[in-house]
């Protein structure tokens, strides 16, 4: 199957998916059973033509599992405090070594999270124990955004994403 | 096992669930959950808002793998779903519709959230997620110590008014709800009437509400327990709202007594027989003040309650029949207050006030009118139901209801002619001046 062309994010896309908002990443294994796991962090590699979603390795089983097989991966970006939402698809995902610097965007990735939160009410103790990882467990997962769709709600929702593709 | 218990409590909470499904080649999509409820052990439904890929993924795919988190302890579980059908009527599409109008409300969504249809999954498994979580909170927030207390406080005796007395009490004092109140079912005119409140500057007795007129409504109409935790417009009842219109010869509004500005509401159906015999409704200034627990506390007290109505009816209805020998008791004296009955809602007047209507209205034109022919001052309520000018709606009426709102409202209006409970189902009238008794039209009556 021949893989749809790299979608361009721009760089306001870019900051919302690095700015400290909800994280989901979801697959499926070859039966139809789709796998889900909250992404702790994501890293923006190349100018946005990679995508590196942190996650924890044993609550991401299923979920690297299955992209493992199929390389098939959809991330759910969501700020809890506008309901601006944006998924992202891609064909290529594969689990990678982690690289310098990746604890420290999971770190910042986490402070950004705490301080969100806690302006509608959540404590800091648990939004940490919710993006908790053993830093032996933390795992990298690195796609192509693929397709991109605007999932704020709304009329527009489901809407893919337009902007120049290079 | 399925933690129903955690999944209501993640389902109830602020952080959205999270729906993962995948087309037939397998492609992956992940999108936010608008709300969730269970519906039985064994499934729950999802809101059905937009025909997006989401859902052209389950009508093609029915696995769905929902993530949710526990929003005490931060326990994220994954629970494996198959959707099986979708309800667009009926009493869990009503539930979702009035919590889905609260959180638009709350989210800046009206006019966007709207609900297509109750999306029904059966649940096949339920993971826990590894992870980092909290200790669950105290047992301060359960609410079966209360329920039990409030339990214990209603009466054994027959007596519908004090038991529902005892019941806002206990909800006031076990519970901390400090707005409450109880409307019966009018089930002839399709309507619910209020027969007593706490926590309102006026107790609005006697005022009504429709059937399937916002949450008491729809409670009352789909027999299910309807909950807001966020302020809504949509099911907001306004402080103008009237109980049906003018009657001949004057107004006949009581408002209803409800918050203004609800952050919260709580509708619950007291089960009857075949219709509920009325609802129970709490509310709160305060936003998610009512927990997914205390629904279920409330639903079982409702149903108690409900039993215990039931049940003393049954007993008045044996209770030996005694009444005194009619004895004319000297008249009072003064000036004659004028008394007007407009038979074709059976509105009455006293002075230019007006009382009631209705079958409350009837019931007390009949009274009024033995004890002037009569000289009568003792009743009984058995001898009223075999009465055939009360003309009740039909046999279950519920006239024990009905004779309360008449006593609270003679007693709120500190009206010169007044009910006093003498027994077990009698009761007394006073009257404490002259009456000058009208019909105003006659012919209908």
């Amino acid at each position: 199957m021949s893989l749809p062309a790299p979608l361009h994010l721009d760089s306001d896309h870019l900051r919302f998916l690095t700015g400290g908002i909800s994280i989901n990443a979801a697959s499926s294994d070859g039966n139809g059973v789709p796998s889900l796991c909250r992404a702790i962090g994501c890293r923006v590699k190349g100018g946005g033509s990679r995508l590196v979603l942190f996650l924890s390795e044993p609550a991401a089983r299923t979920l690297l599992e299955d992209i493992q097989r199929s390389g098939q991966i959809a991330a759910v970006f969501s700020d809890p405090l506008t309901h601006r939402t944006l998924q992202i698809k891609g064909w290529d995902a594969a689990r990678m070594p982690l690289e310098p610097g990746d604890a420290e965007v999971v770190e910042g990735y986490r402070a950004a999270f705490v301080e969100r939160l806690k302006s509608i009410g959540f404590q800091a103790c648990f939004v940490r124990a919710l993006l908790g990882c053993g830093t032996m467990d933390l795992v990298a997962v690195a796609f192509t955004p693929g397709a991109a769709f605007n999932q704020t709600p709304g009329v527009q929702a489901g809407a893919p994403l337009e902007g120049p593709s290079r | 096992m399925i933690p129903v218990r955690a999944l209501r409590e993640c389902l109830d909470g602020a952080i959205p669930g999270v729906v993962s499904t995948c087309a037939l080649d397998g492609t992956p999509n992940v999108a936010y959950m608008s709300q969730g409820m269970f519906v039985g052990p064994e499934h729950l439904a999802l809101s059905y808002q937009f025909f997006n890929r989401t859902r052209q993924n389950i009508l093609a795919n029915p696995r769905v793998t929902l993530g949710l988190t526990h929003p005490h302890t931060a326990q994220q579980y994954r629970v494996h779903l198959a959707y099986e059908r979708t309800e667009t009527a009926g009493p869990i599409f009503e539930s979702m519709k009035a919590k889905l109008a609260g959180i638009a409300s709350h989210t800046g969504m009206t006019g966007v959230f709207r609900l297509q249809g109750s999306d029904i999954y059966r649940i096949e498994g339920v993971e826990w997620v590894p992870g980092s979580t909290l200790p669950a909170p105290g047992p301060e927030g359960d609410p079966l110590p209360a329920l039990r207390a409030c339990v214990e406080s209603l009466p054994a005796s027959p007596d519908t008014e004090s038991l529902l007395d005892a019941m806002l009490d206990g909800l006031e004092r076990h519970f901390g709800i400090h707005q409450a109140m109880v409307l019966m079912l009018d089930a002839g005119r399709h309507r619910l009437y209020t027969v007593a409140s706490r926590g309102y500057p006026v107790s609005g007795v006697g005022s009504e509400i429709q059937v399937g007129d916002g949450v008491i409504g729809v409670a009352a109409r789909e027999r299910v327990p309807i909950r807001i935790s966020h302020m809504t417009s949509e099911y907001a009842y306004g402080l103008a709202m009237r109980e049906g219109g003018a009657a001949p010869g004057g107004e006949t509004e009581i408002p209803f007594p409800g918050l203004a500005s609800p952050g919260s509401q709580l509708a619950v159906p007291i089960p009857g027989l075949r219709e509920p015999l009325g609802v129970l409704f709490l509310e709160s200034p305060q936003e998610m003040r009512f927990s997914q627990a205390e629904e279920d506390a409330l639903v079982a007290l409702a149903a108690q309650v409900g039993a215990l109505f039931r049940l003393f009816l049954a007993e008045l209805d044996l209770a030996e029949e005694f009444l005194p020998a009619p004895v004319r008791e000297p008249g009072p004296s003064g000036s004659p207050l004028r008394v007007r009955h407009y038979a074709a809602n059976d509105s009455v007047f006293l002075g230019d006030d007006y009382l009631i209507k209705g079958v409350a209205g009837n019931i007390l034109w009949i009274l009024l009118q033995d004890h002037q022919a009569l000289g009568r001052t003792q009743f009984s309520n058995r001898e009223l139901r075999a009465d055939p000018r009360v003309r009740l709606p039909d046999q279950s009426d519920n006239l024990e209801a009905r004779l309360v709102l008449l006593h609270r409202r003679l007693a709120e209006r500190k009206a010169c002619v007044q009910m006093e409970k003498t027994g077990r189902g009698r009761f007394r009238l006073l009257v404490t001046r002259p009456l000058d008794l009208e019909d105003m039209d006659p012919g209908e009556g």
